[in-house]
């Protein structure tokens, strides 16, 4: 099954929290989900200690460099999606875990800063589908957006887009209940209404399709 | 709010895919893209320089000349320190006298 590796050298862009909501969407619809924690702060790992976990979801912690490669291929079996989230810095860890990936997610806040340190994920990708003669797919998806969008993040997408890079529609939008999963753990529909729990649910659950999408369509391929 | 998912994933359509060998030569590859972009390693270090040694104690022991020189030579022949033939000194003094 899939190895979904969640990288941008940018601490803050969201990273996290897309493993999450992308880990708890796709458990609700069937898979069996396995999260690698990378992080040294731990994110996911604190999450998964607020309540217990969702069914069909495990999430291993502490993932080092010297392990990452053999702890992927370990889980990257038939009947189960790995998700693996990174350190927000370029380091070795992160270009170990993009080599062993089916499709890398680059979360983005729509800022010049945020493009501009996420571009260097996207180049690297480009860098190891060389070294490595495969083709690694991946995409971008914009996290904490408004519903007014921005001229700037108009123009981030569009300088993207030009570049050929994916961009994941729809972005994940500035949620209460986003954020509130690393307060109560577990997943959207089990915690407390956080502001409109419809429109995050949707929100969450439409992004999962669309990665889910470009899964099946490698599938296909 | 309806528990029913809006999508399912159909868990038998998607296979473990290749992604080739991971030997020590493929990993060097994957680290030199990555030097190149500036994702270097990163991991935690170890301590560096030699461990503490456990023979922190002291002992103050002035002796005649000729025994130091002894002493000195012995341990240097042994590979040990001037302290490993004091405490083996020591062990057989307790023995000698029930200590």
């Amino acid at each position: 099954m899939p190895v979904i590796v969640i990288a941008s050298p940018k601490g803050g862009a969201g990273k996290s929290t897309t493993a999450v909501l992308l880990g708890t969407e796709l458990a609700h619809a069937g898979a069996d989900v396995t999260m690698l924690d990378c992080d040294p702060n731990g994110s996911v790992t604190l999450w998964s200690e607020r309540a217990p976990l969702p069914p069909r979801i495990r999430v291993l912690s502490d993932v080092d460099e010297a392990g990452i490669i053999k702890t992927i291929r370990t889980h990257d079996t038939d009947g189960s999606v790995v998700i693996v989230d990174l350190e927000g810095v370029a380091s070795r860890l992160v270009s170990r875990a993009i080599s062993q990936a089916d499709l890398v997610i680059t979360p983005m806040r729509a800022t010049t800063l945020d493009a501009t340190i996420g571009v260097r994920a996207l180049s690297l990708i480009g860098e190891e589908e060389e070294a490595l003669g495969r083709d690694i797919r991946h995409a971008v998806v914009f996290t904490m957006t408004r519903a007014i969008r921005s001229k700037q993040h108009t123009g981030i997408e569009e300088s993207l887009k030009e570049q050929g890079v994916d961009i994941i529609e729809p972005a994940l939008m500035e949620r209460a209940a986003f954020s509130a999963l690393f307060e109560f753990g577990g997943d959207l529909r089990g915690m407390p209404a956080q502001g409109r729990m419809e429109g995050a649910l949707q929100n969450a659950s439409e992004f999962a399709q669309a990665v889910y999408a470009r899964l099946s369509a490698e599938e296909a391929a | 709010m309806s528990d029913k998912p809006a999508f399912s994933v159909n868990v038998g359509g998607l296979k473990s895919r290749s992604k080739g060998t991971a030997t020590a030569r493929d990993v060097e590859k994957i680290d030199r893209a990555g030097d190149a972009h500036g994702f270097v390693d990163r991991s935690p270090k170890k301590k560096r320089g030699r461990p503490a040694s456990p023979r922190t104690g002291q002992v103050h022991a002035k002796v005649l000349p000729e025994y130091s020189e002894e002493i000195a030579a012995e341990a240097t022949r042994r590979g040990v320190t001037q302290g490993v033939l004091i405490e083996e000194a020591w062990q057989l003094y307790r023995e000698k006298h029930g200590l």
